[in-house]
């Protein structure tokens, strides 16, 4: 997938290729200058969060994973695991990381070994990447080459290497205890945390799990300093983040900074926005246009478990508080256009079986919760919606929220919670009357295009089935 | 239908008589305790739901939880050969699909009844060698193997188990969460139908949203 032009201005971070000179030069300060607990520092004063989801603190688990096990002695075992497996199947932003900056993300490995003590990092890449795997052994080739992995690092004692490993065969590859248990090789169904990785992970030793977006950021923090990564994005998440944006115009990938309007990154897909002055406006009339003359109907922000945001919501920035609060999440940086052909309704449902089938089995909120939600959908869906649906669609869900193992379950309640939160009149549409106002569902759309008999193409909110 | 009259009448009663003066098997349980070990609990069963299909997950929870180890999971197919149970690759998303199959009412075609081919396990004796007979390799050790024989056959599992010490249960656990590993040759599971309803792939999963964002979905005909 291509990368996006985005507008002058936007800083280039997590694709910043490192000139010849300057290259490893962000994991030679770790080495030469910062010292481990130096280089936790710099990363704490870049206010460093995960890309990979969550959001967490990078250097709190650094920290956790320097700590953990010291009573043992100084050569305890610790790892770092990277997580490039990119799990959501319409997010290529991780993948496209390492066909663009290898480099940086084979830095960023070593670093955060350097910085806790672990003498292997392991970059977890999808099996048949071949492109990737290769760059990513070339550039780690290359700091062999400068000295900087392999028995003594850059005149330490310390033995540092890099380790490319594969996986597949699941979603769930792409949760960090799930991807641990893989390259254990073991089946692939979470741990209960706590005790978290940075305590007890990869063959029960401290492991920091990073994105591999984090890890090239750590890099470039590095290279340049704190100061300047914070002077991207927000105050309490700066920085940049890869989006893979998909519209009916078409997309591709491209780096933004935290805290951009929704508004702006659908942009880059090229659907055109009118307006940014706020939802008033926005609602009434064609307010965003999707490209190719349609209006913007919804965007699905996280992936396969992202929230169906409307949209008059395309004002809310791109951060992990605000879309938390929206009902979304960053997750695996996908933002996807809908404009008026699709149904939420569908569109949730399509979702919901997704998660379902990928739940991992582990759990009854995950094996069982994940499938009476799809079964929901698809009754919604079918026009067979039993009385009670809707209330028992959101306390399942909060059920789910609160006795999931592990966060799949939890997210996946989140395409079904955000169409109820948002299009309500257009759930109940289905409930209610057993019409689709979109002519997406079929067994009720058939009774529509048998009354109106009109072309897919009229508009359909507007026509409504005697 | 006897000819002469009040003779099952008899035959009954002589039954009855006889069973009421023998000594009694009934333990009068629980105010008897029952004459049992105190480590009994039960006899470790799978449970069928109630249209035939096994409630067991092959999930391994209560084998990895079971503190002794006395649970292993396995059974015997008709030729005797050593099986968890037969079925594709699995998470619930492919046991769902087996079990609608069954309650369907149609056969779910058994490849346990397929004519048995014996297979050459000596090639494995250079994987295992690779990997040094690790158990903690299994994942590579499974890929290999599969990448000979183009799926894991029975025999394969059973030589890797013995050779590594990893239970064939736990071995069988793990190959079949993962979608690229297979248990069938690809001409097996396209003759069983149940096989072919497998985990959706990414690109189905991709087909269906691309459906969805253009109202194009075929929905509501989605199995449940
Ligand atoms: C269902 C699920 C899928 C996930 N997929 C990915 C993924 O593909 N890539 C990733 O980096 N993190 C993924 N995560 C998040 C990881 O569990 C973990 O939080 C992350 O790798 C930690 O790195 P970070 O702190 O740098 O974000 C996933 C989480 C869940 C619950
Ligand atoms: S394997 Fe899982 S589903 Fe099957 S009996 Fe054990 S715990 Fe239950
Ligand atoms: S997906 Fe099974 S516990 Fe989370």
């Amino acid at each position: 997938m291509s990368l996006l032009a985005t507008p002058k201005g936007w800083p280039t971070i997590l694709l910043e290729v490192a000139p010849a000179v300057a290259r490893f030069g962000g994991l030679r300060r770790a080495i030469r200058e910062l010292g481990p607990a130096g280089t936790i520092a710099e990363i704490a004063a870049a206010g460093l969060r995960g890309r990979g989801g969550s959001g967490y603190a990078s250097a709190d688990k650094w920290r956790a994973a320097a700590a953990a096990g010291q009573e043992l002695g100084p050569r305890v075992s610790r790892y770092v695991v990277v997580n490039a497996y990119g799990a959501d199947p319409s997010s290529l932003t991780d993948r496209t990381l390492l066909a663009e900056n290898p480099s940086a993300v084979v830095e960023g490995a070593a670093i955060a070994a350097w910085a806790i003590g672990a003498e292997e990092a392991i970059i977890a890449v999808r099996a048949g990447e071949s492109a990737a795997i290769a760059a990513l052994e070339a550039a780690a080739a290359d700091a062999r080459a400068a000295g900087l992995l392999g028995e003594a690092i850059a005149g330490t004692t310390r033995r540092l290497e890099i380790d490319i490993r594969t996986v597949q065969g699941a979603y769930m590859l792409g949760e960090e205890t799930v991807l641990i248990k893989a390259l254990e090789g073991k089946r692939g169904q979470p741990e209960q945390r706590p005790p978290h990785p940075a305590e007890d992970g990869l063959w029960g030793a401290p492991t920091v799990v990073q994105n591999a977006q984090t890890a090239a950021a750590a890099a470039w923090i590095l290279r340049h300093s704190a100061a300047e990564f914070r002077a991207t994005g927000t105050a309490d998440e700066p920085g940049t983040i890869l989006v893979d944006v998909r519209g009916p115009a078409g997309g591709g990938i491209a780096e933004v900074p935290f805290g951009t309007p929704l508004a702006d990154i659908v942009a880059l897909a090229g659907g055109v926005p009118t307006t940014t002055k706020g939802g008033t406006a926005a609602k009434k009339g064609p307010a965003a246009d999707a490209g190719a003359g349609r209006p913007i109907k919804a965007v699905l922000v996280g992936g396969p478990s992202g929230g169906i945001l409307p949209a008059d919501h395309l004002s809310t920035p791109y951060t992990y508080e605000a879309l938390r609060a929206a009902g979304a999440h960053i997750g695996s940086g996908s933002v996807i256009v809908a404009d008026d052909r699709a149904c939420v309704v569908d569109l949730a449902r399509v979702l919901t079986r997704y998660c379902a089938d990928e739940a991992c089995g582990k759990t009854i909120p995950c094996r069982i919760g994940t499938r009476r939600l799809a079964e929901m959908g698809e009754r919604l869906a079918a026009g067979t919606s039993r009385a009670g649906d809707l209330d028992l669609i959101i306390t399942l869900a909060d059920d789910i929220t609160g006795s999931a193992l592990c966060d799949h379950e939890r997210l996946a309640t989140l395409p079904l919670r955000s169409g109820l939160r948002y299009f309500g009149p257009e759930v109940e549409a289905h409930l209610e009357q057993g019409i689709c106002p979109a002519g997406v569902c079929r067994p009720i759309a058939l009774g529509r295009a048998a009354t109106t008999a009109v072309a897919p193409t009229s508009s359909p909110a507007t026509t409504s089935p005697a | 239908m006897s000819f002469v009259p009040g003779l099952g009448l008899v035959k009954g009663m002589s039954l009855t008589l006889r069973r009421f003066f023998e000594p009694k098997a009934t333990v009068r349980y629980p105010e008897v305790p029952a004459d049992v070990s105190v480590k009994f609990r039960g006899r470790l069963q799978l449970l069928l739901d109630e249209h035939g299909a096994l409630k067991c997950e092959t999930c391994f929870q209560c084998a990895q939880a079971c503190p002794i180890e006395c649970i292993d999971m396995g059974g015997m197919d008709t030729k005797g050969r050593f099986h968890v149970h037969w079925g594709p690759p699995e998470t619930y998303g492919e046991r769902r699909e087996e079990s609608a199959l069954r309650r369907s009412g149609r056969t779910v075609p058994d490849p346990s009844f397929a004519s048995f081919t014996r297979e050459d396990v000596d090639p494995l004796d250079e994987v295992l060698d690779q990997y040094d007979y690790d158990p903690k390799r299994m994942l590579e050790i499974l890929e290999a193997t599969q990448a000979i024989y183009g799926h894991l056959p029975v025999a394969a599992i059973k030589k890797i188990s013995q050779a590594t010490g990893a239970w064939y249960a736990m071995i069988y656990g793990t190959a079949s969460y993962y979608g690229h590993l297979h248990f069938e040759s690809p001409q097996a599971e396209a003759q069983v139908a149940a096989m072919a309803a497998r985990r959706p792939s990414e690109s189905t999963y991709l087909d269906r949203l691309g459906a969805s964002l253009d109202g194009t979905s075929p929905s509501g005909a989605a199995p449940s």
